[in-house]
């Protein structure tokens, strides 16, 4: 029954949707491989015999060796492992995994709605998981598949950790770790940009045409917090509030970034919303548009991600 | 249309006693809904998320309503809020909560059915799934400002109710159980189809999923004039047929030898009511529990005479929607609560309530 479906579990598939999201990406450089992978793979192989983690549920995963064929059920994880040099590891990926356009090239799998015995038709020696809807990763556990659960990070550096993660999952540690600082470099290079900015512009960003947003305890609303924008759904306690209309008026946002292009939102359609007249962004024409594949993708892109709001709430700086 | 037949005369003198049965009215239970009301609706127009101060609110909408100019040194952004999103929001409230209340009240009435409500019979679902096909199709046009979303949520909604009517139907009656079940089957097929859209279409997933939360979050004056044209012929219609509604619900047949064309009257009153009902639906989404309990709340304090339960129901059922928006958009200022939360929250409780009720009436 529709009147019975409530908004707990709402913020959780936003979380899940905006991580999974669909359009279609096409810049972006894959980051920061830099060693020979067949050189680190060999020695790592040598070092580990056994590996023991644990995962984002909590889980203690054991991989008796590196695996070979990795079911990626999540986008971003996908481009992780591709950015990391693991992409000839991976056998089959979910079908939203639309980068590097390599990865479209895999078996594809359904992580929305998953199948445990396509999922182990694949094949796999580990399955990645971010998403476990009707008890996906016990399924796949007894189907005695080695299954590794992703936590939806809360913030860049989460972000960071997970590359890293998966850079010891793969085999592939150096090239992780060379990853993670060609990112940090990267947004050190924003924030030095921004040194001598005391605080910046009052932002909303629309995740949807209800006035979804990201608060600075998402992952995405974390980018607005490293390049010091004010973020009016900040204290909201949420990861991703719905705010009220009058509630954005009053807070007069002198930028807004639209992340639902998707779903028919322009930068027309904004300033035809009766009672925006009044808002900064609407009249100094400060709505833009992001690809939300960049920018809600818990992946290598991020550090394009935050270039790119930087040169929507810094346009004098970043000429 | 001609509800009675011209012979008929002496059956509609049968009526008075029938009703002469049901306790006395009185005016003043619909003057408290009313002054309950404007309190409402006072209420929900002074308080937001958005701090303006009551004096200001005031002088706000009695220069837009008078045209004095009384807010000339009041910010822009004041004005835009208090006149293009808070008082259409309030109004819009009010015109949902009366739509589902009068279309509940209706429902069970017709059905002969306490738990009836205005989803009963698909609507909520067949708006539902609209919304998700809509959605899906990403279609960009408008229609006499209405939005693909809008139209598709109200052809849904109308659809899913006009199957379950035509498979109801035995010959040249429609049996009300047979209808329920029938809006039940249909139901269940259209949700199952929304949910699989839902899952199988990434982030458009999330629009149809938000929009099925429902709301007043994006009401506007052109939300309002999307109502208006359903609530009111609903509105006289339905009230008009109050005391043959209050025959109806001793026995059909009876109503039938007393010259009530009992068929035409389903028709024409879950039709209005199924009308203003995917109306309120492509405003503002799914909005549980008005429909159901405000009817009977009605009932339990004033009787069950439909002359004074269908304009009471009307009349609550807008006040309680624009009170339990209130807390909707103030609580977590500046997040929303969806609307439904709300109303469930007061609604449950009153549910398991009468389920006890009725309980102790069988034991």
């Amino acid at each position: 029954m529709f009147s019975l479906i409530r908004g707990g579990a709402f913020a959780l598939l936003l979380a899940l949707l905006l991580a999974l999201a669909a359009a279609c990406g096409d810049d972006g450089d894959g980051g920061g491989a830099s060693l020979s992978p067949t050189a680190t793979r060999a020695a790592t192989v040598a070092a580990q015999s056994q590996l023991t983690l644990t995962d984002g549920l909590g889980r203690s995963v054991t991989l008796t060796a590196v695996p070979q064929r990795i079911a990626s059920l999540s986008p971003a994880a996908t481009e992780i492992l591709f950015a990391v040099g693991a992409g000839d590891q991976v056998a089959a990926v979910d079908m939203f995994s639309n980068y590097p356009p390599e990865a479209t090239t895999r078996e594809k799998l359904d992580a929305f709605q998953p199948s445990v015995e396509a999922i182990a038709g694949a094949q796999p020696d580990l399955v990645l998981v971010f998403y476990d809807p009707g008890n996906l990763v016990e399924g796949l556990t007894n189907a005695n598949l080695t299954v590794f659960f992703l936590e939806t990070p809360t913030s860049v550096e989460g972000v960071l950790d997970q590359i890293r993660v998966l850079g010891k999952v793969t085999g592939h540690p150096q090239e992780a770790e060379g990853l993670v600082e060609s990112m940090q470099e990267d947004i050190s290079a924003v924030q030095e940009r921004l040194a001598a900015v005391e605080q910046g512009p009052r932002v909303f960003h629309e995740v949807d045409n209800q006035l979804y947003t990201v608060a600075p305890d998402s992952f995405v609303g974390n980018l607005y917090t490293i390049l010091k924008a004010q973020n009016i759904a900040a204290g909201t306690g949420q990861a991703f509030p719905q705010l009220s209309q009058e509630a954005i008026i009053e807070a007069d946002p002198e930028v807004i970034i639209l992340g639902d292009a998707v779903g028919g939102e322009s930068p027309e359609t904004v300033k035809a919303r009766p009672g925006w007249g009044s808002i900064s962004a609407v009249k100094n024409d400060r709505i833009y548009v992001v690809d939300p594949d960049i920018v809600s993708r818990p992946g290598p892109r991020l550090a394009d991600a935050l270039e790119t709001l930087a040169r929507a709430l810094y346009p004098e700086r970043f000429p | 249309m001609k509800l009675f037949d011209r012979t008929a005369p002496e059956a509609m003198a049968a009526l008075p006693p029938l009703a002469a049965a049901l306790p006395r009215r009185s005016a003043w239970p619909l003057a408290l809904a009313l002054v309950l009301l404007l309190a409402a609706a006072l209420l929900g127009a002074a308080v937001g998320p958005a701090g303006i101060p009551l004096d200001a609110v005031v002088r706000i909408v009695v220069s837009r309503i008078s045209g004095a100019d009384l807010a000339s040194g009041l910010p822009q952004q004041w004005q835009d809020i208090v006149w293009e999103i808070r008082l259409p929001r309030v109004i819009v409230a009010g015109l949902v909560g009366a739509s589902l209340a009068l279309a509940g009240a209706t429902y069970q009435a017709v059905f002969r059915n306490p738990l009836a409500d205005p989803y009963l019979i698909g609507v909520a679902a067949g708006a539902g799934l609209g919304a998700a096909i809509a959605v899906v199709a990403g279609w960009d046009f408008s229609f006499y400002q209405m939005s693909p979303l809008t139209i598709m949520t109200f052809a849904g909604a109308l659809a899913a109710a006009g199957v379950s009517y035509l498979l109801a139907r035995v010959g040249r009656t429609v049996p009300v159980t047979t209808l329920l079940l029938a809006g039940v089957a249909i139901g269940s097929l259209a949700s199952s189809a929304t949910s699989y859209l839902i899952i199988s279409s990434g982030v458009k997933g999330l629009e149809i999923y938000s929009w099925i939360l429902g709301g007043f979050n994006d009401s506007s004056w052109d939300s309002m004039w999307l109502l208006v044209p359903y609530l009111l012929p609903a509105a006289v219609l339905v009230l008009a047929h109050g005391r043959i509604l209050n025959v109806m619900q001793l026995d059909e047949e009876q109503a039938q030898q007393l010259g009530v064309n009992v068929e035409r009257v389903k028709l024409l009153l879950i039709g209005v009511a199924t009308l203003a009902t995917a109306a309120a639906v492509s405003v503002a989404g799914v909005i549980g529990f008005v429909g159901l309990i405000v009817p009977h709340f009605v009932r339990l304090l004033w009787g069950p005479d439909h002359r004074q339960l269908l304009p009471l129901s009307m009349v609550l059922g807008a006040a309680f929607l624009i009170l339990a928006d209130v807390p909707a958009r103030t609580i977590d200022a500046p997040s929303e609560i969806p609307v439904g939360i709300v109303t469930a929250v007061c609604g449950t409780p009153f549910f398991l309530y009468l389920l006890r009720l009725r309980q102790r009436a069988v034991f």
